[in-house]
């Protein structure tokens, strides 16, 4: 089955190529990551598979942006919103209600409260396939460096691929950057309902992700991906764009520093080793949890300094 | 129930001959959408099997970003084509 | 027992996505192709959920399911419904007999 699947992402990465319409490129390289993502579950690799599939779409998103910008054609109606009626709902159904149902929703998030639930599929894959797959003595190493080492490469690729969009793209003298103003997007009033439902889901999953990201599949990355996919849900339902860009930038600046310091302080000068043998585990799931959510949060902030600069910038 | 996978698998793998085919590209988007529907269903089979929880997270994560990713891609469309040509 | 009825249900719904598959290729235009399919594949889809759901009795793994069986049941039909609106709106005529007496 494997082999058949594999086929199938070979005759889309060759229709990627060698396609030359835009629009159906785009479509190919979207069918061809998900495909990836399936060949990634099944090899064993669920973190890997959750990756792939968050960034597909956020790639999408992005192309799509991008794509729209160069070619400048949208010269249909304006959709721009006069009648922005602020309706005054009752307290209850703005914020007790949507509190109760993402409640539960985490509720049906959680599994680690469980103990029936509780099972080795990750631990014994990583057990034992370490030695063979990556060597060494040190699993947590080898889970780093082998199996995530995907997450330290995607970093240091986004810190690059966002400071140059930040400077470069938007200092050019063709282009001019227009903040806080509406867009001029087409949206229809059943994609606007449906997006104001998966929103609130999206943020939910995200930090569902980044939580239980020590305890199973999951982790900083695709949960910071799933947090930037609200802000996207976010500019589509109120057509503006009004973020702090300069603000966010350093704040995505100086997290970088932190997480950067933090792995020197615990894992380099050895402090996790300094800790009394009872709180050993306590402290190294603290250690973890934490760096999953400094990490979360700066890939959430690059990639939506990378969003809003794509949306903000226009042709002269 | 690994029949299931396997049917699974041969259905996408027909479907996929209609997005090479299709004539308008209004038919390679249902394709897809097609397609990605039926991973969601085969990623739910094989959590089944394994009988893993988190497993099903894969599935959330293709129903809520597969669905943004295509939304995004048909409001590209509206823009881009004009009575049913591609340009 | 629970495994047969289960089995039973879920290669319902597989020849519920059969038939759509069928229908991609069975009709010559895009609205009717998008009705046929994006129908029967939600009904197919929710008959392989349900059916996974009794798998598995009153567990977490079915409550999981049960959120995924509902945002498929949100979802895939207003995905087809915006579409086909797109579709529409952006000038993509249904090749029916009148339309092409009148042309």
């Amino acid at each position: 089955m494997t082999t058949l699947i594999v086929i199938l992402w070979l005759v889309c990465s060759v229709f990627v190529i060698f396609e030359k319409k835009i629009v159906r490129m785009i479509l190919w390289l979207f069918l061809s990551s998900i495909i990836a993502s399936i060949i990634y579950l099944l090899l064993g690799s669920p973190d890997l598979a959750m990756a792939e599939a968050t960034a597909s779409a956020f790639v999408t998103i992005i192309f799509v942006i991008g794509f729209e910008k160069f070619f400048n054609l949208r010269d249909m109606k304006k959709y721009l919103k006069d009648e922005k009626e602020i309706e005054k709902e009752n307290k209850f159904k703005r914020y007790i209600l949507p509190a109760i149902i993402s409640i539960g929703i985490l509720v049906l998030f959680i599994n680690f409260a469980i103990p029936v639930e509780q099972n080795d599929y990750l631990k014994n894959l990583i057990l034992d396939r370490f030695t063979i797959d990556i060597g060494g003595e040190n699993a947590v190493t080898a889970i780093y460096l082998g199996y995530r080492v995907y997450d330290t490469i995607f970093e240091a690729l986004l810190l690059v691929i966002a400071v140059v969009a930040v400077v470069h793209m938007s200092n050019f003298d063709i282009t001019k950057v227009n903040d806080g103003k509406h867009s001029e997007l087409e949206t229809s009033g059943m994609a606007l309902f449906l997006v104001r439902i998966v929103a609130p889901i999206t943020i939910i999953f995200g930090v569902y992700l980044i939580a239980n990201g020590f305890l199973s599949a999951g982790g900083g990355f695709q949960g910071g991906l799933a947090i930037a996919c609200f802000f996207v849900c976010r500019f589509f339902i109120y057509d503006i764009y009004d973020l702090p860009i300069k603000k966010i930038n350093r704040l995505e600046d100086f997290i970088f520093i932190i997480i950067v310091a933090m792995a020197a302080l615990t894992i380099f000068a050895g402090l996790i080793q300094q800790v009394p043998y009872r709180f050993m585990t306590l402290a190294q799931e603290i250690y973890l949890f934490v760096m999953n959510a400094l990490i979360g949060i700066k890939v959430a902030l690059g990639f939506i300094i990378l969003f809003y600069r794509y949306v903000a910038i226009e042709r002269n | 129930m690994n029949y299931f996978l396997w049917i699974l698998v041969v259905l996408i793998l027909l479907v996929i001959f209609r997005v090479i085919k299709g004539p308008t590209i209004w038919d390679r988007v249902l394709a897809f959408n097609l397609i990605s529907h039926k991973f969601i269903i085969f990623i739910v089979i094989f959590a089944s099997i394994e009988s893993t929880t988190f497993l099903l997270d894969l599935a959330i994560i293709y129903a809520l970003f597969g669905f943004l990713g295509e939304i995004f891609l048909i409001m590209f469309l509206a823009d881009r084509v004009r009575g049913g040509k591609e340009e | 027992m629970i495994e047969i009825i289960s089995n039973v249900i879920i290669s319902i719904g597989i020849f519920f996505l059969i038939i759509g598959v069928f229908g991609i290729y069975k009709f010559k235009d895009f609205y009717r192709r998008l009705l046929v399919s994006s129908k029967v594949d939600t009904v197919g889809a929710i008959t392989i959920l349900i059916g996974v759901i009794i798998r598995h009795g009153f567990s977490f793994f079915s409550a999981k399911t049960l959120l995924i069986l509902a945002l498929i049941l949100i979802l895939n039909p207003l995905t087809a419904h915006i579409l086909l609106r797109t579709a529409y709106v952006s000038g993509h005529l249904l090749e029916n007999e009148d339309n092409k007496k009148g042309d």
